[in-house]
């Protein structure tokens, strides 16, 4: 029988919520029933007023499967309609619908094997996330590298954790910061380049899967320059992130 | 089954339901315009009065979804290669 | 009924005269930007805006005499069937009465067509009658590309997908030719007062 799973909205009550950066917040959610997930796969949420009306948004799923409690993190757009409530207004015990979890062509399992490149811009940082999650709950040390993006060090999502995950066990991390630098930084700064690239990622030859997740001009970017950099269109994935609102 | 005597949809259920289930990110598509094959997943989406979904190779539509009220209409150009199980 | 989330409002304003909404719209204070394809990015020296079809002779304006033509503000509200609404929108244009003035034709509906390959079809009389404008400019500034630059249809009595982004003609048709949304199950009019959204409708 084929599960209806993906397509049926379930109810999904706020448990946890966490402050990320002063603009971005993960909820952690109860979701009874919840079928499992891959890390890299996203949720859609739907919020209902009490008149009726009703705004949805796709969200990446940020916990690895081997966590019980789904979280999502949310970053606030501005002028948003949705992400303002989810990060200023929600508390714990309140409840939205969710779907899910969708996207089987962004996804990676510890099986999949490497070695990994993940390139990440602001929020998209966080179905990356859910991958390096899932990597450290598997005790996996595939060689794995990360470089993320943010306007600051304020806005960097993860920090901490990252700062714990690597450099070990395989994994490398790689910050730059497009805004503003912290006190006495000496990593990259400035957007990301061709060069940076060719300073964190494996050689084409050794046949790494990419993932690349942020906005669409990041997103087109990043793939470009890796197409160019001898990498395997094949194996490069790419998350666009943008306005979802229906 | 013998030519005079065809089956329905509901004869081969089963089969459409593999064709309606596949995961729909993996599923590739070949596009009849210029021939390339990509997954559903790397296509362009666009957000009109509908979702249009357009090769990434020559932008051609692959894709047409209206959202009604009750229903979604759903308009497919080209092959779906659906992995199966 | 799905659970209600608790001090969730979207983004609707309440001090609004509702007679100004149509039925299942909501008021947004921004301009969202949808379409039906890639942004296409015509230079101006090779923009040209056209009327033909059944017409006895093609009419055809560079950018530069399309400017130089009788220009209108006006300032409307416009209805995207995707349920959002706004209100007092400020377009400069050239009306499509200006374009048509003096044209002979059997005629009764035209075809918008564009860059990108866009279509949309409409009765020749939705384009009279100070109902239509080639529009450039919005808010006083130059139409940005997004939003359908360097000039746009503006027919703003009807659902926002018939004013079509990236105008470069129209087409006189004796007969209605369905464009692409109404090709893919949109009304074929797409009144908002009449919510005449789908085929269906």
């Amino acid at each position: 029988m084929t599960s209806r799973a993906p397509i049926t909205w379930r109810v999904a009550t706020v448990r946890e919520v966490v402050v990320e950066t002063p603009t971005a917040r993960s909820l952690v959610l109860d979701v009874p029933g919840w079928p499992g997930h891959r890390a890299g796969q996203h949720v859609d949420v739907r919020l209902t007023a009490e008149d009726g009306y009703q705004a949805q948004r796709s969200y990446s799923i940020a916990s690895a499967p081997e966590t019980p409690g789904l979280a999502i993190t949310v970053q606030v757009v501005p002028d948003g309609e949705v992400s303002p409530y989810l990060v200023e207004e929600v508390r714990p015990g309140d409840q939205l619908e969710l779907r899910g979890p969708i996207g089987g062509f962004f996804t990676w399992r510890v099986e999949d094997g490497g070695p990994l490149l993940l390139v990440a811009g602001g929020s998209g940082l966080a179905p990356l996330m859910a991958m390096l999650r899932h990597r450290a709950a598997q005790g996996s040390t595939v060689d794995t590298r990360l470089l993320a993006s943010a306007r600051t060090a304020r806005d960097a999502l993860y920090r901490d954790e990252l700062e714990r995950l690597g450099p070990r066990d395989g994994l490398r991390v790689a910050w730059t910061f497009t805004r503003e630098t912290p006190p006495g930084w000496d990593g990259f700064t400035g957007r990301v380049d061709a060069e940076k690239l060719a300073a964190v990622a494996p050689p084409p030859d050794a046949g790494p899967r990419c993932f690349v997740c942020g906005p669409t001009p990041f997103v087109e970017t990043v793939a470009d320059l890796l197409v160019h950099a001898g990498h395997d269109p094949r194996a490069i994935h790419a998350e666009r992130f943008g306005p979802t609102g229906s | 089954m013998s030519d005079d005597q065809p089956l329905d949809g509901n004869g081969v259920a089963g089969l459409l339901r593999e064709v309606l289930a596949g995961d729909p990110t993996t599923t590739r598509r070949r596009c009849p315009d210029c021939g390339d094959e990509q997954p559903l997943g790397a296509h362009r989406a666009y957000r009109g009065a509908g979702i249009v979904l357009r090769c990434p190779s020559c932008e051609a539509v692959a894709a047409v979804i209206a959202e009604q009220a009750s229903e979604l209409v759903v308009h497919l150009r080209g092959a779906l290669l659906v992995a199966r199980a | 009924m799905p659970p209600i989330s608790r001090g969730f409002r979207g983004r609707r304003h309440a001090d609004v005269d509702p007679s100004r909404i149509p039925p299942g719209q909501y008021l947004t204070p921004d301009f969202p930007v949808l379409s039906a394809g890639p942004t296409p990015r015509t230079p101006l020296d090779r923009w040209t805006f056209s009327i033909d079809g059944e017409i006895d002779e093609v009419r055809r304006w560079t950018w530069d005499e399309l400017l130089a033509l009788p220009q209108e503000t006006v300032t409307v509200d416009i209805h995207c069937v995707t349920k959002w609404s706004k209100l007092d929108t400020e377009w400069t244009g050239v009306s499509l009465d200006t374009l048509l003035d003096g044209v002979e034709t059997e005629a009764e509906h035209v075809v918008a067509w564009c860059d990108g390959g866009y279509t949309t079809n409409l009765p020749l009389e939705d384009v009279m009658g100070g109902r239509a404008w080639i529009a450039h400019t919005y808010g006083g500034e130059p139409l940005e590309p997004a939003h359908g630059g360097p000039a746009r249809l503006l027919v703003p009595h009807l659902y926002f997908w018939k004013s079509a982004k990236w105008v470069r003609g129209i087409t006189l048709t004796v007969e209605d030719r369905p464009g692409f949304w109404e090709g893919y199950g949109y009304h074929n009019y797409g009144d908002p007062w009449r919510e005449q959204r789908y085929w269906s409708d």
